[in-house]
C-alpha cells in the first residue's frame, strides 16, 4: 500500500512539474496572431484608425474591407463593439463622434460585387 | 531497492508526460488578449496603413507614433520606408503607399510646436485618460500587468478628480503639394562629383515657400520607356529627394506629379576628372510658384 502511495506521490510531482515547465517555463508561443485576438482596446484602438480615415476618404469599402481583419463578424458589428468601448474607455468626444458616423455608415454597408482594395 | 528505484523514475516520467500533454495539448496557454507587437507581419503592414491613413486625416503626428510603437519595430521610420518600397515595387503607387511615405517622412522632421489635446492611444503599460465634463473632472486608468506569455493583462478603471489633461504634442505638419500648382523647374546643375554615382538624376521639389515636398511622383521617360520614382524615400538627403539612374546614351524627359511641362532633353553628362573623363550626375529642382 505504501509502494502505491509512494508511486502516486512521484506521479503526481511529475505532473505538477511538467505543468509547471508547460505553462510557465516554456509555455506554447503565439508569435504570429491575428488581430481578432487582440486586446480590446486595441481593437478599438484600430476601429478608430479606420473611422479617422473614413472621414475623408467616405469609402464604405474600404473601411469595411480594413475592419474585416478583426475577425468574422459583419464590420456593422465590429464598430458597434468598439463604439461601446470607447464610451467605456473615455474616449475624447470628437473620436467617439467619428466611430459614430462609421458605425452608422458601416450598418447600412451592403458588400458590393466589385470588392476593393486597401 | 533497484526496482523501487526504477518505479518511482517511472512514475515521475509519467507524471511528466501526463503534465506536458494537458499544458501543451489539452489545455495549453491561451492568448486572446494579445499585443499588436505580437501580430504576423502582414497585418502589422496593414496596422502601418492604418495609421498612415488616419494620420493622413488627423495629422496628428503623436497619436501615430504611439500607435506605431504597440508595432514593436526597432525603428518605425525604416519599417515605413521598407513597405512603401515594397508596395512601389510591387506596382501599387496609390493612395496608401504615399500616405505611408508621408508619415515615414514626417517621423522624420523635429518637433516644432505643441498644442495640448487630449488624445487615447492604448500602450502596452499603462493608458491615462482625462476628461472633463461640467460638472466634474473623471480620469480612467487602464493598466496592463506584464506582457504577453507572462501574466494576464488586467484592466482597472478608477474614477478620481484630476484637474490635469494629458497634453498631447501636435507638431506642424509637413507641407504637402497644393493641388493645382504645377511645379515649375528653378535650376538644373550638373554634378560633376566622381563621388556621386553615375548617371544619377537627382531631383529636389519644393513648395512655394522652399520647404521640400516628399510623396510625389516623378514619371521619367525616354524613347521606348517610362519609369517613375517618389520623393521622400531618403529623407537623409531632404524630405523633397529623389533619384534615378540613367543610362549613357538616352535622352530622357522628366515630368513631376503628372502635370505641367515635363523637362526634356536630360540626359548622363560627360565630365572631366583627374584620371580622365567619368559620367557625372544631373540635379533638376522644381518649385512651385
Amino acid at each position: 500500500m505504501q509502494r502505491w502511495l509512494r508511486f502516486l506521490l512521484v506521479l503526481l510531482i511529475g505532473i505538477a512539474i511538467g505543468l509547471v515547465y508547460g505553462w510557465v517555463i516554456s509555455p506554447v508561443q503565439y508569435i504570429d496572431t491575428t488581430p481578432d485576438t487582440l486586446r480590446a482596446d486595441y481593437r478599438a484602438d484600430y476601429v478608430l484608425m479606420v473611422a479617422e480615415a473614413y472621414q475623408t476618404e467616405q469609402n464604405p469599402d474600404l473601411a469595411a474591407h480594413r475592419l474585416a481583419i478583426l475577425g468574422s463578424q459583419s464590420p456593422g458589428e465590429i464598430t458597434s463593439q468598439a463604439l461601446g468601448l470607447a464610451k467605456q474607455f473615455g474616449y475624447a468626444d470628437s473620436d467617439i463622434f467619428l466611430m459614430q458616423k462609421l458605425t452608422t455608415a458601416m450598418q447600412a454597408w451592403q458588400p458590393s460585387t466589385n470588392g476593393t482594395s486597401p | 531497492m533497484k526496482r523501487q528505484i526504477w518505479e518511482l523514475l517511472l512514475a515521475l516520467l509519467a507524471g511528466l508526460g501526463l503534465g506536458l500533454l494537458y499544458s501543451w495539448v489539452i489545455s495549453p496557454v491561451r492568448y486572446v488578449d494579445t499585443t499588436p507587437n505580437t501580430l504576423r507581419a502582414d497585418f502589422k503592414d496593414q496596422m502601418r496603413a492604418a495609421i498612415a491613413a488616419a494620420y493622413a486625416t488627423t495629422g496628428n503626428l503623436e497619436r501615430a507614433r504611439a500607435r506605431l510603437s504597440l508595432l514593436g519595430d526597432a525603428d518605425s521610420i525604416q519599417a515605413l520606408s521598407a513597405q512603401a518600397q515594397q508596395m512601389l515595387a510591387a506596382g501599387d503607387s496609390g493612395q496608401s503607399m504615399q500616405q505611408i511615405a508621408q508619415l515615414a517622412s514626417d517621423l522624420g522632421q523635429p518637433q516644432v510646436a505643441a498644442i495640448p489635446t487630449n488624445t487615447l492611444v492604448p500602450t502596452a503599460t499603462s493608458i491615462s485618460i482625462a476628461t472633463s465634463s461640467s460638472s466634474n473632472l473623471t480620469t480612467a486608468t487602464l493598466v496592463s500587468t506584464g506582457t504577453a506569455g507572462t501574466s494576464t493583462p488586467e484592466q482597472q478603471a478608477t474614477s478620481t478628480p484630476n484637474i490635469f489633461a494629458s497634453p498631447t504634442a501636435r507638431p506642424t505638419r509637413t507641407p504637402t503639394a497644393a493641388p493645382g500648382a504645377p511645379f515649375e523647374l528653378v535650376s538644373q546643375d550638373t554634378v560633376c562629383d566622381p563621388n556621386v554615382q553615375e548617371g544619377l538624376l537627382e531631383v529636389v521639389l519644393m513648395d512655394s515657400r522652399r520647404r521640400q515636398i516628399p510623396g510625389i511622383e516623378i514619371v521619367v521617360t525616354w524613347d521606348g520607356g517610362e519609369d517613375h520614382f517618389f520623393t521622400g524615400f531618403k529623407p537623409e538627403l531632404g524630405d523633397g529627394y529623389g533619384d534615378y539612374v540613367m543610362q549613357t546614351g538616352i535622352v530622357y524627359s522628366v515630368l513631376v506629379a503628372n502635370e505641367g511641362t515635363p523637362v526634356s532633353n536630360i540626359s548622363a553628362p560627360s565630365c572631366n576628372g583627374d584620371n580622365g573623363t567619368f559620367t557625372g550626375a544631373i540635379k533638376l529642382t522644381f518649385q512651385q510658384p
